[in-house]
């Protein structure tokens, strides 16, 4: 058995504030983005996408477009058959070649029928970018218009428009149409031994992963090796799917990223972007480049899905949980690029618990992975839901939690380590809950109400493959090798800090190479929240191997290297890992201009050791206005008669500004469960998890009126003052 | 390939002229000032003029020059200088307060008062590209589609919300437009200058497409007068008034004289109340009047079915803005 500590003991680099490695690159314009990249005899590329939500395509010619002098090729359903594996997996699983065999659903690149506004009908690979554009309009296009549907529970109703064949439900991995189902005990006892049940509908809406820098891509082929520098949150993921896609060997493909401007999820693995610029090469046999507009990535990519969640909870009178029942509605687009799933209800400790989910094609664009995927959708709605009992019973929710939070996973698996309760009440205490909660919700006399809320997590923090090379030249350089790219959270920094803690040499005598497939081994991706304690892990074992070499053969000499290197696949004996959180909130809601306000909000974190204090305060930050943005500002609002999304883009989706960020106050409990780089838990997605709760449930104890969908916005706070 | 030519003014009249003859050879031109809307609108291809004439290059068009008390301010001021200016800043206030509430610092720094006056609408179908009024078509998507961000006084058969803030603060100054044509110029008072769609349901104000606003001339304010804007924003930056007043008071001896209420995001034009601003003549602006001044400012409001919280938000914003403005010392 590994020791558990609950504070953790200081080291040496680890643990230091330590500005980004690369912060000098980034301020001075030196860093090379995709976008940055240029070769010799590069082409530009452009996409026309899909101005129907439903619509066969009868004829694309593409005659006038291919005689605008400077068109290169051109790309249509019609000599294009290329899948688009990651765009469209089934059952949320990964496309692999066994899902590949029996799913019947295909995304391809290019799709007849097109199924929503945006999906992409042609490409074009030009001389200039305008000359791209320009043929893009030239491509005529005869449509048939069929109808379509844009919610989740319309698409389930008798007659609805059949996106599918097989109808709107998404088939799982084995072809069935059914939810996505999860039970334990039995809800109808537990409801028949409850005081009290109640029953509650939430919806979340749309919203957009929004990083500042939208897609774009350059391919370039020389023989039969493809080379693509693309902005991907997973180097090797990336390559996989390109030549699973491509149906290439996986070593003849090669992945550059470098930098990149964000991705959130929006960058997971490879796009129909790469894979288009990639055949567009090929067929042109020169490089291409593709680059995204902004509405491009807001209707042609993916972002958070909707859903629409009914609650049914039973507790005792003294308020301890009997029965949880979610059955919910997740809008995928017409491809469903992710789960669907609807999560949060597991971290209630409750013995009776059914969870029945409807991933359903609808025809709005794509949803995939955002930001803890299914979590802060999912999060809001249980939240919301449970604070709302609480108020009920006339309990404080600080207690409701106490009293009903998951202490083991499930109810059955012990945590590696178990702090949330400590999150909680160390938040409440540092936020002065007492002080700022209203027990009677919206008894603030005045127009100008105060108001606060709180909510909890538990986030996966798993453990997992990884691989990591470090080498020491006679010069005294070390060289740490990682596949990883940095997203934003600073994974260059973290692996650089990881190595000089096992190396113990001073950061500045590392030097970190990442974003490149030829050069890099395997690593999992910037996705999960994963990559400090996947890779970080083995860069310690990579080091502390070349420490073990060193003391063994002396420092190398001349030509020589000394190499360590480390694949561990570490894992969890019959316990499961997870970070824990507490976000508190207090607002101000003016209901006479229907006006919210975050006054103060305070997060406890439990994320394991804290590599990086400042990028690890920025992350925790970041997740939280995130959230206020979900819960407050963001949406994409479609016009019902057209099918037409209309607020695609920064200024439409009502993006919080640096002016609308309240400060965010970060406090870190540090432990060191055993695992992991030095206790290292994960960071970059659990921030945002209890942020929208947090802060819906501060807007009811404001108002008295719980707003039961998002985003609260104006016209939502007004109507309930009307 | 659609392409443009770019021009260089030396003056009005001849920028005018110039745009005057593309037309008459059937092709189409535009002018530019800053350019952050009108490049925009060439960027999503809403618009695809010929040749753009560039009025940067005309000089002293910037100036803030007093005139007889008064002040006359050229078109081509950027936002932000006309925000943080000593004259603006001092003695109309409601015009430098509304020129800071407008978009973003770039935007501010290349964006003209006269752009930003004759802006295009933002509706999301205009924007959008749908065949409605203002793009050459003759339907209003809004009316039965998604009206949240629309008018609720003036609409039909647009409804589309004006969408500058200096034009509101400048109707309430009671501002006078200088507007140059090829041939001649005339003046019109910033009331005539707007135009309701029922006039014409493709334009917002009465310039012809060879006419450019190119000053702003500021009425005297007397002794006691005391102006502010009031922005009702989705955030704080980067986004148009969901609700908006601008109020020009003059005070004695804590009595109303006279004031000039005007309205943003609530119409197709900058919308004046009278009925409030007769009201409120001669009182001493109470808790009480504040509050029916509020109601009078919505009477005849026609909501659609998503915008209704507007007139609420108008009353609340109404009543707040006039309490604190009478209140100062």
């Amino acid at each position: 058995m590994r020791q558990q500590r609950s504070t953790s003991t200081p080291l040496k680099a680890v643990g230091r504030a330590t500005h980004r490695i690369d912060a000098l690159e980034r301020v001075t314009g030196k860093a090379t983005y995709t976008n940055d990249f240029k070769l010799p005899g590069m082409l530009y590329a452009r996409i026309l996408r899909s101005p129907h939500p439903h619509a066969k395509i009868n004829r694309i010619d593409v005659s006038k477009a291919m005689a605008l002098p400077g068109v290169k090729t051109i790309l249509t359903h019609e000599n294009c058959k290329v899948v688009f594996g990651a765009g469209g997996i089934s059952g949320g699983q990964q496309y692999n070649d066994d899902i590949k065999k029996i799913t019947k659903h295909r995304r391809y690149v290019f799709n007849n029928p097109v199924r929503f506004v945006g999906d992409p009908i042609a490409a074009v690979a030009a001389s200039t970018r305008h000359i791209a554009e320009e043929a893009v309009r030239l491509i005529q296009v005869e449509y048939d218009v069929l109808p379509f549907v844009l919610e989740p529970e319309d698409a389930l109703k008798p007659g609805a428009v059949q996106i599918w064949p097989e109808g709107n439900l998404s088939l799982d991995a084995q072809n069935r149409t059914q939810p996505m189902t999860t039970r334990r005990g039995s809800v109808e006892d537990g409801f028949k031994s409850s005081d009290l049940v109640f029953e509650d509908r939430y919806t979340t809406a749309f919203v957009h992963n929004a990083q500042m820098e939208p897609r774009s891509c350059l391919a370039a082929w020389e023989g039969d090796k493809l080379t693509v520098y693309t902005p991907t949150q997973g180097i090797s993921n990336c390559r996989s799917d390109m030549a699973r896609d491509l149906e290439m060997p996986p070593e003849k493909v090669q992945v550059i990223c470098q930098y990149m401007g964000g991705g959130f999820g929006n960058k997971n693995q490879n796009q129909d972007a790469d894979l288009i610029t990639a055949m567009l090469a090929k067929q042109a046999g020169t490089p291409v480049k593709l680059e995204f507009t902004r509405k491009d990535d807001f209707v042609g990519v993916h972002g958070r899905w909707p859903t629409v969640q009914y609650y049914k909870v039973g507790v005792s009178r003294d308020g301890e949980l009997k029965a949880i029942q979610l059955r919910g509605y997740s809008g995928m687009g017409p491809y469903r690029k992710n789960t669907g799933s609807i999560g949060g209800i597991d971290i209630y400790q409750c013995p009776n618990i059914e969870r029945v989910v409807y991933p359903v094609y609808t025809n709005k664009t794509v949803s995939g992975n955002f930001r803890g995927p299914e979590f802060p959708q999912g999060f809001y709605g249980i939240e919301s839901m449970m604070d709302d009992v609480a108020y009920k019973l006339k309990m404080d929710p600080v207690d409701f939690i106490l009293k009903n939070m998951t202490r083991k996973s499930n109810d059955q698996v012990p945590y590696t380590n178990y702090s949330l309760e400590e999150c909680i009440r160390r938040g409440a205490e540092v936020f002065e809950w007492k002080k700022r909660w209203r027990p009677q919700p919206g008894s603030d006399p005045g127009p100008v109400k105060r108001g606060a809320g709180v909510s909890f997590m538990a986030f996966r923090s798993a453990l997992g493959r990884s691989n990591a090379v470090v080498r020491l030249d006679a010069k005294g350089q070390y060289t740490v090798f990682v596949g990883v790219t940095d997203v934003g959270a600073g994974a260059k920094t973290t692996m650089a800090l990881i190595a000089a803690e096992a190396l113990d040499v001073p950061i500045s005598k590392i030097q970190v190479v990442w974003g490149d497939t030829d050069r890099c081994p395997y690593s999992v991706g910037e996705s999960g929240s994963r990559t400090t304690i996947q890779t970080g892990q083995a860069v310690k074992e990579a080091g502390e191997a070349l420490k073990h070499q060193i003391a063994e053969k002396g420092l190398p000499t001349g030509q020589n290297v000394l190499v360590g290197s480390a694949s561990p696949n570490p894992v969890l004996e019959g316990k499961v890992r997870a970070a824990f959180a507490a976000h508190f909130v207090e607002v101000e809601v003016d209901t006479e201009l229907g006006h919210v306000r975050v006054l103060k909000y305070v997060t406890v974190h439990d994320s394991g050791r804290i590599m990086n204090p400042l990028t690890a305060r920025s992350q925790i930050k970041g997740g939280a206005i995130m959230g206020i943005g979900m819960a407050l500002h963001e949406d994409l609002v479609y016009d019902r008669r057209s099918g037409q999304p209309l607020t695609a883009g920064f200024y439409g989706a009502r993006l919080m500004t640096h002016r609308d960020a309240p400060e965010i106050e970060v406090i870190f409990i540090e432990s060191d469960d055993g695992y992991g780089p030095y206790g290292a838990k994960s960071i970059g997605e659990s921030s945002k998890v209890p942020a929208v709760a947090a802060v819906a449930n501060a807007v009811f104890n404001a108002l008295g009126r719980r707003m039961k969908d998002l985003p609260i916005t104006r016209d939502k706070i007004l109507g309930a003052f009307a | 390939m659609k392409t443009f030519s770019n021009s260089n003014a030396r003056d009005f009249k001849q920028a005018a002229a110039l745009v005057q003859q593309t037309q008459q050879q059937g092709r189409s031109a535009a002018f530019v000032g800053g350019g952050s809307d009108l490049l925009a609108l060439v960027k999503e291809r809403v618009i695809a003029p010929d040749v753009l004439v560039n009025l940067k290059t005309i000089k002293d068009l910037d100036q803030v020059r007093s005139v007889n008390g008064g002040v006359n301010i050229g078109g081509l001021i950027t936002l932000d200088n006309l925000s943080r200016h000593d004259v603006s800043r001092r003695q109309y206030a409601v015009l430098a307060e509304a020129a800071e509430t407008v978009a973003t610092a770039q935007i501010r720094n290349v964006g003209t008062l006269a752009g930003n006056v004759c802006q295009r609408p933002w509706c999301w179908y205009f924007r959008n590209g749908f065949p409605c009024y203002k793009n050459g078509g003759s339907t209003c998507f809004s009316f039965a589609g998604e009206n949240q961000f629309h008018a609720i006084f003036g609409g039909g058969p647009s409804y589309i919300v004006h969408p500058s803030d200096t034009a509101v603060a400048l109707l309430a100054l009671n501002a006078t437009f200088r507007i140059t044509g090829p041939a001649a110029e005339r003046m019109l008072s910033a009331a005539d200058f707007f135009a309701l769609p029922q006039q014409n349901p493709a334009r917002e104000n009465v310039l012809a497409v060879d006419e450019a606003l190119t000053e702003v001339i500021l009425p005297a304010l007397r002794a006691g007068t005391r102006s502010t804007y009031h922005k009702i924003m989705d955030r704080e930056a980067w986004t148009h008034a969901v609700v908006s007043s601008a109020i020009v008071l003059e005070m004695e001896n804590q009595v109303c004289r006279n004031v000039r209420i005007v309205l943003g995001g609530v119409a197709p034009i900058p919308w004046r109340v009278p009925e409030v601003e007769r009201l409120l003549a001669g009182q001493r602006i109470t808790e009480a009047l504040a509050a029916k001044a509020a109601e009078t400012a919505v009477e005849g409001a026609k909501p659609l079915a998503k915008n209704g919280y507007k007139v609420a938000l108008t009353k609340g914003v109404v009543r707040r803005t006039l309490l604190e403005l009478a209140s100062r010392a």
